[in-house]
């Protein structure tokens, strides 16, 4: 149970689905997972996330090669086994209404409950425990429906949680929600790697977050899967070759992607702090880098209250009260 | 967490004796006026020929059939609801009360023959029974199959009354290539009634019900945990295809047996569970499973009752009361804030 032990293995995995004849996803996924490890899947749209993540829990059979839980192969662990190593969150929308926060977390419960589900003292803590680490506790005799949609996906976790699995896969946990709810459950899947030593595998198309949170990152592309730290993966280019496309650039600096812009002209900028790199950053918006020796040139007129720009192209100076007015002049007298 | 465990279980003690209490008040009303200390002493066999004949051959069956159709017919409601995840799902509704009838049909039109023509002879057996179960399943299979392929309630719906209009246009055309006797017997039958049945019926009613419930009760973890999706079940553990098809099972055991004897009763399936989750404020199966059950026995005795009511020796059929009690049901999860949004 220590920190850092292998968790989840994929050796020579080979994905996809089994009709009337095979169809592979993808193959040759050999992954690893520590325990205490945030581990995000990124890629673009049907590289076959779910794919994985849902071969990995043994919801589909993979086509070749295995996947070891534990330091038990799928194939060998029991159906009864399976739950208590790992816990699976799905993208499917929970249909009920009528059902309180506890009782949804409590159904996390299944695997160690008798025939008929009665809750024991043991899987009363459990639930407690979950709903606390998820920071939903307040909210438990609350009904699903009267919920916001973050708050729904901590009660799906606090579910997860309550399965006392070492693994946790989450299946695009951070879809639909805002940017602070967002940034929520990512930093909550951080805590229970950090705090309880778990180890989430969670999809994601929020790169950013990946980026700066994961411990590991499990890129796919259409070539196949690197995995590494997120600097590995910046550092070896492939990241930037995963997602970069004539619209995107990607910043090796800051791990972002941006648009690229058509640039058009130059424009000299004169002042300092939060108001000129808001300057700077909206003139690029427009296609205006900033070059200290053109022509042109936006000075910042800070007053106590309030700040005001001018434009001066050697003759003519304009004043302006808003980031919006300069910018809609600028691009009016330029075309 | 206690507190409400036991504020459940007083609610479920109540509504049984509410089912005692309408089965005592069913028993008290019928086409013929008779007093309550009459009817009392006809039940101890302590009355008149007369009542003791209106009241151990009428009344008693009568009401007792009330009460196991009406579990029955909801709890195969219930089951059907949440495996399909579809809160208009039910017997009659998805046609699975036509198919256990085709199944009778075939029984009573074509097999009769073959046996004696006295009536009851096969109706009393096992072996109207077991063709309704037949019928029923397979219907269940075939629902089962579509709705695996669709996700959209509405779809499975519609396949469902398709399936209803195909079945009965086939007993339509066994019907006109089959006798007078043959055709009485199937008329009756298809009148949906909770009177014409003997004894040995009931036994055969109230075994296939008990076996049904006592199978259904065995679910219910794994009922709750499906109320949360499939993907959920499996990944907790639940062996998908057993369940269903043990749930399948129980919910044709229940719906075909009472199909069988009492002919396709409306609307019990679909609107019961509605009722009992609106009643007890839960969506957990512990609970609502005997809620249901108990809830489809008061309806079923209530609509019994007002079917007597009118007065003058009229009774009009059950399944009238039963759909002027459905139909507004239906209605409000159809109309309701929450729509069909596969929700529960």
């Amino acid at each position: 149970m220590s920190r850092g032990e292998t968790i989840a293995e994929t050796h020579d995995l080979e994905i996809g689905y089994r009709r009337k004849r095979s169809i592979t996803v993808m193959d040759h996924l050999s992954l690893k997972a520590r325990r205490g490890e945030l581990v995000a899947l990124i890629g673009r749209n049907g590289t076959g996330k779910s794919t994985l993540l849902r071969t990995l829990v043994g919801l589909q059979p993979a086509l070749a090669g295995e996947v070891i839980l534990d330091g038990t192969s799928l194939h060998e662990t029991g159906s009864a086994q399976l739950p208590r190593i790992v816990s699976f969150v799905s993208t499917e929308p929970l249909a009920l209404r009528n059902i309180k926060v506890r009782d949804v977390v409590a159904l996390g419960r299944f695997p160690y409950t008798n025939w008929i589900g009665t809750l024991t003292e043991a899987d009363r803590t459990a639930v407690t425990a979950a709903l606390e680490a998820t920071g939903i506790a307040r909210l438990e005799n609350r009904s699903i429906d009267n919920i916001s949609d973050g708050e729904k996906q901590r009660t799906l976790i606090a579910r997860s949680l309550a399965q006392d699995t070492g693994l946790l896969v989450m299946d695009e946990p951070t879809a639909f929600l805002d940017l602070p709810s967002r940034y929520g459950i990512v930093s909550l899947l951080r805590r229970l790697t950090r705090e309880k030593g778990k180890c989430v595998i969670y999809s994601t198309h929020d790169l950013e977050t990946a980026i700066n949170e994961a411990d590991r990152i499990w890129l796919m592309t259409e070539e196949g899967v690197c995995e590494g730290a997120p600097e590995d993966l910046i550092l070896n280019g492939s990241l930037a070759r995963a997602f970069e496309s004539p619209l995107l650039s990607f910043s090796i600096s800051d791990g972002t992607f941006s648009f690229v812009r058509d640039r058009q002209s130059t424009i000299a900028l004169e002042g300092r702090g939060k108001a000129a790199k808001l300057t700077a950053r909206a003139l690029a918006r427009c296609g205006y880098t900033t070059d200290t020796d053109a022509v042109r040139k936006v000075k910042l007129l800070e007053g106590s209250h309030k700040t005001e720009w001018i434009i001066t192209d050697g003759s003519r100076e304009e004043r302006y009260t808003s980031l919006y007015d300069l910018v809609a002049d600028l691009q009016r007298t330029d075309h | 967490m206690k507190a409400g465990s036991t504020r459940l279980a007083f609610s479920l003690a109540g509504l049984f004796l509410l089912m005692l209490l309408l089965f005592m008040a069913d028993m008290l009303i019928g086409s013929t006026q008779m007093a309550a200390h009459d009817v009392l002493r006809a039940l101890f066999g302590t009355g008149s020929a007369g009542d003791e004949l209106i009241v151990m051959q009428f009344r008693l069956p009568k009401a007792l059939t009330a009460i196991l159709a009406g579990a029955a017919m909801s709890v195969s409601g219930l089951l059907m609801q949440t495996l399909f995840r579809n809160p208009l799902a039910g017997p009659d509704v998805m046609g699975v009360s036509s198919g256990a009838g085709l199944g009778v049909a075939l029984t009573l039109l074509t097999l009769t023959p073959l046996f004696t023509l006295a009536e009851g002879s096969i109706l009393s057996g096992w072996g109207v029974i077991l063709a309704a179960w037949a019928g029923a399943g397979a219907v269940m299979l075939i629902i089962m199959a579509v709705s695996a392929r669709m996700r959209d309630i509405m779809t499975v719906l519609i396949i469902g009354m398709l399936l209803a209009s195909a079945i009965s246009a086939v007993v339509s055309l066994m019907q006109y290539f089959s006798n007078e006797v043959m055709l009485r017997t199937y008329v009756i039958w298809t009148m949906g009634n909770l009177g014409n049945i003997s004894y040995p019926q009931i036994r055969a009613l109230a075994l296939a019900t008990m076996a049904g419930l006592a199978i259904a009760f065995t679910m219910v973890k794994p009922l709750n945990a499906i109320l949360m999706g499939e993907t959920f079940s499996r990944t907790v553990g639940v062996r998908m295809q057993r369940t269903r098809i043990v749930l399948l099972a129980s919910a044709s055991i229940l719906a075909g047996s009472v199909t069988a004897f009492c002919g396709p009763l409306a609307f019990i399936g679909v609107a019961v569970p509605h009722i009992a989750r609106l009643l007890f404020g839960t969506t957990d199966h512990r609970i609502l499973l005997p809620a249901t059950a108990l809830a489809g026995a008061v309806i079923l005795l209530l609509s019994d009752i007002i079917s007597v009511l009118p007065g003058g020796g009229q009774v009009i059929p059950v399944n009238t009361v039963t759909s002027l009690i459905g139909i507004p049901v239906v209605l409000w999860i159809i109309l309701g804030k929450t729509g069909l949004g596969r929700r529960f």
